[in-house]
């Protein structure tokens, strides 16, 4: 096969050339396609449990995606309460009332707040917050007044500082958040108001984000292809020869992008990586063809047998490198993480594919160079690439590394002591917030308003019945009450006992009015006794059924609300215990001593009849669902760590352990923020779990490969010291390990392998040729060390426009490319001859020099035998 | 029989005299529809159940008595409100004293608290016990409040354009009305916004006759935009009860009148 694919390369390289345009053009075209996927949520598959149940939790309490517009006044002595800054917000909120988009009777604004406050003695007083804005700075402070009392208000569309309102606009779509942020902006920028307004919110977070993917696709990518184009034209002095592993590389990225995004998937940030990640990859292979085909060309050999030579030496350690690679990237597939999976397979499919071109791309492009262009590539760098400041440092290094292999053996053991140390320090903690850098508007919007208010970053902690056979034994016992009962409406009673229950609420209140007509049309003290008794039994099973005008069940909400407070990193929680509360306060006088929840079922569902008759009744069902049996609580922190949610739920496990909910109820997590933290928790233990498989699968790999366990081991060393430093590394400097972090072991193990077959099965190559130890060691820091570090510094290089990207997590990526790139070269120029030298008759025992495909099973067993 | 007889002879009259003033002045068809709606007989009874229903279909219930007295046929007028269902606020009450050169007079009771109130409100565009309803469809818009434009006169309806004089102290920009050329009822009522997108719709759905007056007996308000409708169903409708005036008063409120809401033949 290798042979085949050498010939068909360089004796039809139009064809070579004519199929590789072709699926270039075809997939190209497919890029046309692309959408752009930012949505945290779809980091868990469609049907995970948590995301269902949150979207569910979404839908039961009508909860929309919100764009957030904070107002800050910082100058006058009123804060945000003065005539204009107020005038402001009002004539804002209108307008942005009327925006297509948005969900205009769930919009929270000062301007559509409803009040409920005392008027004179026994009058109690029902009015917007602010239908027109005030007129006199007495005025504008009153409504603080009157928002002070308003614990759903206060710190929530007003800062608890006086300095800052929001505004929440709840939109029908997430892709309108761009369209509809911009039109805000203009808006607050046409008004005559010297307040800041600061646009944030998630889904303006994601739109923004997407868009900045795009111009790293766009930038980045493009900038790392320069820089490396340039790299190897300083390696190799031959635009021509340079030409074709870039136009390989290029191929490389628009197949394989063509293919992710015909194939019908999203570009996630994640997939965004692609192109930049197979970059480097894919010239890494054709810097080894063309290192060694400058080396080795002369202007007496035809190129064609030059090139055949090369690539049948190069083509064992390639495919294993590129074998290896992929194999790194698809460990991916074991993190349940689907942009993740997607990752980590178009990945390993580019750079299998990189492989493919490089062995018949580059022949081609090599055979059908002229003679003069040829001679250009030989002439001017033969001598001084032999002598060059990067050969001489190799060449004294090699040296060194042979003949000292304890003191470098002691080195790496004492930086694998200290980067364990380093791993147990690693904070586990993502914010998707962070991945903007900080001084992007979004960031800065984010840090304004949570410095100001509760928290912008939303979790809902969500207490349901539990279904239990309540409207089973009521229909038993109705039955029983019928039994004697004859007559056309107690059939129709029967009947409807038997109508499939959906939730209880409705089932009892069908019934209930099934039952009120009859009542009046029954006749006989019988059947009058009969309905009425299952009347009563109907309304006191439907009052039970709703579990949240329950005095008891509010106060244990309440009691949850003060525990998550504890956790200290929830700014506010708002829920159905606040709005009894106020509204049983204003009923009753207004006194802060009525600041509770009423005594009795009638006493919480009377209070909770005139709260809806606001102008918003519809609020209260962002809190409880309309038959009472589910309530939400919403808890607004200040910051979207992980960490930070994860202590919030910790907190209240601990509290439900020593204060359990009543057996009726159930408790389960929803909100953005705990979603976050599901799939972050899926993403650590996933890649762990993908880490070790991948670990697994190269160690096979490479000990089929070299036919030898020992020698598999001793490469697994490089990858297995770099990803210690690398992580050690992380965890000293206190970064948290977050997503980009994590796809990095995965990158690690992929490169860093790649470094290690090529010199082990160069050195092998060698002493099996027939050199001696110490002459093969000479050798080895000749042409391969040079090709592997050659490697490492175009991938580290390669990755450097990265730093320019708009979005951290590109940023990080790029800082710890150039780090893996010098621990991986390092460990495999020094720790690798370190380790050979000092243990070579162990690792490669002479006996074993002669190894053929056939005797793999007897060299392994020579290799025992010959166990010092 | 006697009551359908007198109903079929007083509407055709009044179609009679409806037909013959096709140009009639829009301010006089607005008045004859608020007398229609909200003034038939001298007092009134109805028990009203009605079914809250949120975009997603999920329900609540509400039942309640209303008795009316008028004081002047298109004036003031007296509402007693007592709740039957759901039965975690039976007995709530609501007493309104409606008066047309003023704000009107209420008051609540609150039996789960025992609590009377009085209740004073910014404005009448608030939700009818969370109902789709606000408490201004259920007690009348003053036909003062409004300029009042007649669009269309078509075979069965009037349609009338009514522009708010205060635009600020409503919700809505305009709304449209279809009223019955026969009964004078508003069967169809349509609020737009300023972007001229109709938002919210009230129709009639059934009409019964009761003693001579045409009444509504089925209704619904939807919310347009949003989803969600409620339906409000009327029944043992009874007319000229001669409700005694110190019905009308906080004495009601924590006493109930059995005697004026026990159920009657329809």
């Amino acid at each position: 096969m290798k042979q085949a694919a050498i010939r068909f390369a360089t004796e039809r390289p139009r064809t070579v050339y004519l199929i590789v345009v072709l699926l270039v053009v075809v997939l190209g075209a497919m890029m046309a396609r692309i959408r752009i996927d930012t949505d945290p949520e779809n980091m868990l598959p469609a049907n995970q449990t948590d995301r269902v149940f949150h979207n569910a939790v979404e839908d039961r309490f009508t909860l929309h995606d919100a764009i957030v517009l904070g107002i800050v006044n910082n100058e006058h002595p009123d804060g945000i309460f003065n005539v204009s800054s107020l005038d402001a917000l009002s004539s804002l909120s209108q307008s942005i009332l009327q925006l297509d988009g948005v969900i205009a009777p769930d919009l929270m604004s000062l301007a559509v707040a409803d009040n409920i406050s005392q008027e004179g003695p026994g009058t109690i007083r029902f009015e917007w917050m602010m239908k027109n804005a005030p007129q006199t700075a007495q005025q504008a402070l009153d409504i603080r007044t009157k928002v002070s009392r308003l614990p759903l208000l206060n710190d929530t569309l007003v800062s608890g500082d006086g300095r800052a309102a929001a505004i929440y606009i709840p939109i029908e779509r997430k892709d309108l958040s761009h369209p509809l942020s911009i039109k805000i902006r203009e808006l607050a920028d046409a008004l005559d108001s010297s307040d800041e307004y600061h646009i944030t919110g998630l889904p303006v977070a994601e739109d923004t984000f997407g868009h900045d993917m795009f111009v790293q696709m766009g930038i980045s990518a493009p900038l790392a292809g320069l820089m490396i184009f340039l790299l190897m034209l300083y390696f190799f002095r031959s635009p021509r020869l340079v030409v074709a592993p870039m136009l390989m590389a290029m191929a490389t990225v628009i197949i394989s992008m063509g293919l992710l995004i015909g194939m019908g998937f999203t570009v996630h940030i994640m997939s965004s990586m692609i192109p930049i990640f197979l970059m480097p990859i894919a010239v890494v292979d054709s810097v080894h063809i063309m290192s060694e085909f400058a080396d080795s060309y002369r202007e007496d050999r035809a190129p064609k047998e030059v090139i055949s030579e090369v690539i049948n030496h190069l083509f064992r350690p390639m495919l294993f490198t590129s074998l290896t690679s992929a194999v790194g990237f698809l460990s991916l597939l074991l993190t349940p993480i689907p942009p993740v999976q997607i990752f980590g397979v178009f990945v390993a499919f580019g750079i299998l594919l990189a492989f493919l071109l490089t062995i018949v791309l580059i022949p081609a492009y090599v055979v059908r160079m002229k003679p003069a262009a040829l001679a250009k590539l030989v002439a001017p760098g033969k001598t001084p690439r032999t002598n060059t400041a990067l050969a001489r440092i190799l060449r004294r290094s090699g040296r060194f590394a042979f003949a000292n292999g304890k003191l470098i053996v002691g080195l790496a053991v004492a930086l694998i002591a200290v980067s364990i140390a380093g791993i147990y320090r690693i904070e586990i903690n993502d914010n998707p917030v962070r991945w903007f850098k900080a001084s992007h508007p979004i960031r800065v919007a984010d840090d304004v308003l949570n410095r100001h208010f509760a928290g912008t970053y939303d979790a809902f902690a969500v207490i349901s019945a539990k279904q239990d056979d309540s409207i089973a034994t009521f229909i038993a016992d109705a039955e029983r009450v019928l039994a004697d009962i004859d007559g056309s409406l107690a059939d129709d009673i029967r009947r409807q006992l038997q109508v499939p229950a959906g939730e209880r609420d409705r089932y009892f209140g069908d019934l209930i009015a099934l039952l009120d007509d009859a009542l009046f049309d029954a006749t006989g003290p019988a059947t009058v006794d009969a309905f009425t008794r299952l009347m009563e039994d109907a309304e006191n099973a439907q009052v039970s059924a709703r579990i949240f005008q329950d005095p008891a069940l509010l106060r244990s909400v309440a009691e949850i609300q003060q525990a998550l407070l504890q956790s200290g990193v929830v700014g506010k929680t708002n829920a159905l215990p606040d709005v009894v509360k106020v509204v049983n306060r204003e009923l009753r006088g207004g006194d802060d001593s009525e600041y509770r929840i009423p005594d009795t079922v009638p006493g919480v569902a009377q209070v909770l009849l005139q709260y809806q008759s606001s102008h918003r009744p519809q609020d209260l069902w962002h809190m409880v669902t309309p038959d009472y049996s589910s309530a939400a609580i919403w808890l607004q922190l200040k910051s979207g760590d992980n960490q930070d949610m994860t202590k919030v739920i910790e907190t209240l496990d601990a509290y439900l352990s020593k204060n359990p909910l009543p057996d009726n109820v159930e408790f389960r997590w929803a909100g953005k923020s705990y979603i976050n933290v599901v799939w972050q928790n899926a993403m650590v233990n996933g890649m762990l779990f993908s880490l070790l498989g991948a670990f697994a699968a190269v160690f096979l790999i490479m000990s089929l490969l070299f036919r030898s366990a020992r020698v598999g081991l001793l490469a697994m060393v490089p990858l297995s010291v770099t990803i210690l430093g690398v992580y050690g590394a992380i965890g000293w400097m206190g970064k948290d390990y977050d997503m980009p972090i994590a796809v990095l072991s995965s990158l690690t193990l992929g490169l860093s392998i790649d470094f290690a077959i090529h010199f082990i099965e160069r050195m092998r190559g060698l002493l099996r040729s027939g050199e001696a130890f110490s002459a093969a060691a000479e050798k080895m820091f000749e042409e391969p060390a040079r090709a592997i570090a050659r490697n490492a510094i175009v991938i580290a290089i390669g990755f450097t426009p990265l730093f320019f990207a708009p979005l951290v997590p590109y940023i990080t990526v790029g800082a710890f490319m150039a780090g893996i790139m010098f621990l991986s070269g390092l460990s495999t120029l020094l720790l690798l001859p370190a380790l050979l030298g000092w243990g070579r008759r162990w690792l490669l025992p002479q006996t074993a020099v002669e190894i053929r495909p056939e005797h793999a099973t007897q060299a392994n067993s020579t290799l025992l035998e010959s166990r010092p | 029989m006697k009551n359908f007889a007198i109903a079929v002879v007083v509407s055709l009259l009044l179609g009679t005299g409806a037909a013959a003033q096709d140009t009639a002045d829009a301010d006089d068809i607005v008045a004859r529809a608020n007398l229609a709606a909200y003034y038939s007989g001298d007092d009134g009874r109805s028990e009203v159940r009605m079914i809250i229903s949120d975009a997603q279909g999920r329900q609540q219930r509400r039942q309640f008595t209303v008795l009316r007295r008028d004081i002047s046929d298109g004036g003031d007028q007296q509402f007693l409100v007592v709740f039957s269902q759901p039965s975690d606020v039976r007995g709530t009450t609501f007493l309104v004293d409606k008066h047309i050169d003023s704000d009107d007079d209420r008051w609540l009771y609150l039996p789960g608290l025992d609590l009377v109130k009085r209740i004073s409100a910014g404005d009448k565009r608030t939700s009818f016990v969370g109902a789709h309803y606000y408490y201004e469809d259920v007690s009348g818009r003053h036909p003062g409040d409004d300029v009042h434009e007649l669009v269309e006169t078509g075979d069965q309806h009037y349609v009338l354009r009514h522009v708010p004089k205060d635009p600020g102290s409503v919700e809505f920009a305009s709304y449209v009305t279809w009223i019955d050329k026969t009964t004078w009822l508003p069967m169809k009522i349509e609020y737009s916004n300023a972007s001229s997108e109709v938002y919210r719709r009230v129709e009639v759905l059934e009409v019964q006759d009761f003693q001579g007056h045409p009444t509504v007996v089925t209704s619904r308000v939807s919310d347009v935009q949003g989803g969600g409708q409620t339906d409000m169903q009327f029944r043992y409708i009874q007319y000229d009860l001669g409700l005694p005036a110190e019905l009308f008063s906080e004495r009601s409120l924590r006493n109930p009148p059995r005697q004026w809401l026990e159920r009657a033949a329809d």
